[in-house]
């Protein structure tokens, strides 16, 4: 496959593997999800370019603002565990379970 | 030729006349206006104005004039243009004899004020703005002065402005004219996007008009004249001064409303469903007041009930296809009923600010001149034979006997027509004859030539007015020349029968019998419950309403429970149930995951 193929495959892949590694930090996994965004981000860009399709341009830009949307409900989850549980150590959450 | 150049000259000067008062100390520093000086600015147009009026007295000498155009869209001009025909031609010279009787007197009623120049300014700016409205031709000019009159109006009644009913009633009389203002509206818009012209002559061409512009046009009389309705402002309007209640809304102002029907009466002249509406109208009105007149204390508030109960008189001639014996009508009613307010005036003043007659009495013999033309005004309101009033409404009454209407408006104004009778009649006993009910260290004075001279002045008007138009106008339209003797002599038996029975009753208050409370005496007493029904119901629906529909339905529901929280709840259910069996181990469950993944992808090579 082309260079440029292999760039967003592997930002993909490399990000994806990110999200379910994760040691301590939940905003690390946060920030995994913005790479995969990102790196799909590209690809929708390339697409059109490459299938000289200029109609379905739209689309990085509709995922962008969905991506956004998503990532602030992230964020939003992030700061409530972190007001509940004291930080966002992952080890911590399921602490007190009964 | 020449007559038409001097009939012209003479109206624009009197109005000229009107405004230097007001641009003359803009001009130079030296010219001040005193009271003394606006009133003879009145007198002078007044005597200038009986020139057009005499011009066409004898030679029927009518004229439109166009004096500058505004060019507002390409297709719509409006012109300032004014129209001196019949109307404006004999309405300037009797609302400037009214003017200045009135602001003579009130150089007397308002001299302990400190700032009696500016409400002579004030009353100067509505009696030009009301002349604005006479004269002109153009639905867009007559709405200027139409709403000059109401600001002015507002201003005036809220003269006393520390005193809180006086703020509620300036309030209320600018309400409830503004709702009349939207039918005024319906009817220019109607008027612009049909015939596309604002000027009344264009207007009044075609022969069928539907019932939507002239709905609009009576539901602006009925704001501005007070009708049934929209009344309730003018009763409350009488928190204003008496010269303030004696020009605007006794002669002036109110007569506005009928004046715009009378301007645009042809538009009415095939629609019989909109004439039927201004009878029903006009004769609940006259009724309805007449009614709540017989209980009121306030001689303010009776004059002013009366003046409501003629205003629905009018509106019944409007009905009856008559415009211009509703405008004989106001010509006489202007003259007897700003007598009445200037003898009601003189009284209060003299009584040291006391407006209950149950607290006024034996006042003939203390105040002879007042109380004379007081009766003089009460008899030309009664419609007496050969006084002003007998001349309008004797006309009106034998119309609306011989013609073809409902029964029902005839009996209202006939019994409206018995009570004007009544409650007079109470006024002239309890005010001028009897036992006298006034402290006794009263100074009571009328021997000022501002208090006498007025009063004289507009009671000869009273006498001689409704024989002077009627002989020197002669009729559009023919009046009814033969009828029964029964129905010729209903208006006077009608009266006559009311006094009777006013005299009865009036014995039955000399023998101390405790007042018994009956229904009927509460609905008159409490102005048929009207004020207390509209004021608070309507107020209630409308602004509970409006919490409803905004905030409990558009930001609570809408935008709150079944959007972000209906979601929230609907997920929290799930999460409750399913949290028991989460176990917690993400990073187990993600490389679990990681793991599915890449067993599918290789699964494919």
């Amino acid at each position: 496959m082309s260079s440029l193929h292999l760039s967003f495959y592997s930002a993909f892949t490399l990000s994806s593997l990110g999200l379910a590694f994760h040691r301590t930090h939940l905003i690390s996994a946060l920030l995994c999800l913005e790479g995969m965004m990102l790196s799909m981000y590209v690809g929708l860009t390339m697409w059109p370019i490459q299938t000289q399709t200029p109609s379905s341009t739209i689309l990085p830009i509709l995922m962008l603002s969905f991506s956004a949307c998503e990532a602030g409900t992230g964020l939003a989850l992030l700061v409530a565990s972190t007001r509940t549980h004291g930080s966002d150590h992952l080890h911590n959450f399921n602490l007190l379970q009964c | 030729m020449d007559q038409l150049l001097v009939l012209n000259t003479f109206m624009l000067l009197t109005l000229a006349i009107l405004s230097t008062p007001i641009i003359l100390p803009l001009l130079s520093k030296s010219l001040k206006n005193t009271p003394t000086t606006i009133v003879n600015t009145i007198k002078t147009s007044f005597l200038i104005s009986l020139i057009p009026m005499t011009i066409h007295i004898h030679s029927g000498t009518e004229s439109l004039t166009f004096l500058w155009e505004w060019k507002f869209i390409m297709n719509f001009k409006i012109p300032v243009s004014l129209k001196m025909d019949f109307y404006s031609l004999m309405f300037f010279p009797i609302a400037l004899f009214v003017s200045w009787s009135i602001l003579q007197f009130a150089t007397w009623y308002m001299a302990s004020d400190p700032h009696i120049t500016k409400f002579f300014i004030y009353l100067l700016f509505f009696l030009i703005a009301m002349l604005i409205l006479i004269v002109s031709n153009n639905m867009f000019m007559l709405f200027i002065g139409w709403e000059g009159v109401g600001i002015m109006s507002f201003l005036l009644i809220s003269w006393w402005h520390g005193r809180a009913e006086a703020n509620t009633a300036a309030l209320q009389a600018v309400l409830y004219n503004r709702v009349g203002d939207v039918g005024l509206i319906l009817c220019m818009a109607w008027l612009a996007t049909s015939m596309n012209t604002w000027e009344i002559h264009q207007a009044i061409s075609p022969n069928q008009t539907p019932t939507l512009p002239l709905l609009g046009l009576i539901l602006a009389a009925a704001g501005k004249s007070a009708q049934f309705g929209l009344h309730p402002w003018l009763p409350a309007a009488m928190e204003g001064p008496t010269p303030v209640s004696a020009l605007l809304h006794s002669s002036t102002m109110v007569v506005a409303g009928i004046f715009l029907l009378i301007r645009t009466h042809p538009l009415f002249n095939n629609n019989p469903t909109a004439l039927s509406l201004c009878l029903c109208l006009g004769a609940i009105s006259t009724l309805f007041a007449a009614t709540c007149a017989l209980t009121q204390n306030d001689i303010k508030k009776i004059i002013a009930f009366s003046t409501s109960s003629q205003l629905g008189l009018m509106m019944v001639t409007i009905g009856l296809n008559l415009p211009q014996l509703a405008f004989l009508h106001i010509s006489t009613h202007a003259f007897f009923k700003a007598m009445l307010f200037l003898c009601s005036g003189s009284i209060i003043h003299s009584l040291n600010g006391e407006q209950d007659i149950r607290k006024m009495g034996g006042l003939q013999k203390m105040l002879p001149t007042t109380t004379s033309c007081l009766t003089i005004g009460n008899l030309a309101l009664m419609g007496m034979p050969f006084l002003a009033g007998f001349y309008s409404k004797d006309q009106i009454i034998e119309s609306l006997s011989t013609s073809y209407l409902n029964a029902w408006a005839l009996t209202l104004t006939l019994l409206a027509t018995s009570f004007t009778a009544v409650y007079t009649l109470r006024m002239t006993l309890l005010v001028q004859t009897g036992f006298v009910r006034i402290p006794s260290l009263t100074n009571v004075n009328e021997n000022n030539p501002a208090i006498t001279s007025p009063i004289t002045r507009l009671a000869l008007g009273s006498i001689m007015a409704g024989f002077l138009i009627t002989s020197y106008i002669l009729p559009t339209k023919t009046p009814p020349t033969t009828m029964p003797l029964s129905i010729k002599i209903t208006a006077i038996v009608v009266t006559v029968l009311g006094l009777i029975m006013a005299l009865e009753l009036s014995k039955m208050t000399q023998t101390l019998i405790r007042p018994k409370q009956n229904y009927m005496s509460n609905f008159s007493a409490s102005l048929g419950y009207f004020n207390p029904l509209t004021h608070r119901l309507s107020t209630t629906y409308l602004l509970g309403g409006g919490q409803k529909i905004s905030s409990h339905l558009v930001d609570l529901s809408w935008f709150k429970m079944m959007g972000p929280e209906g979601l929230a709840t609907l997920q929290l259910m799930a999460a409750k149930t399913s949290t028991m069996l989460h176990t917690g181990l993400i990073k187990t469950y993600l490389g679990v995951f990681a793991l599915s993944i890449f067993l599918m992808i290789m699964s494919n090579y």
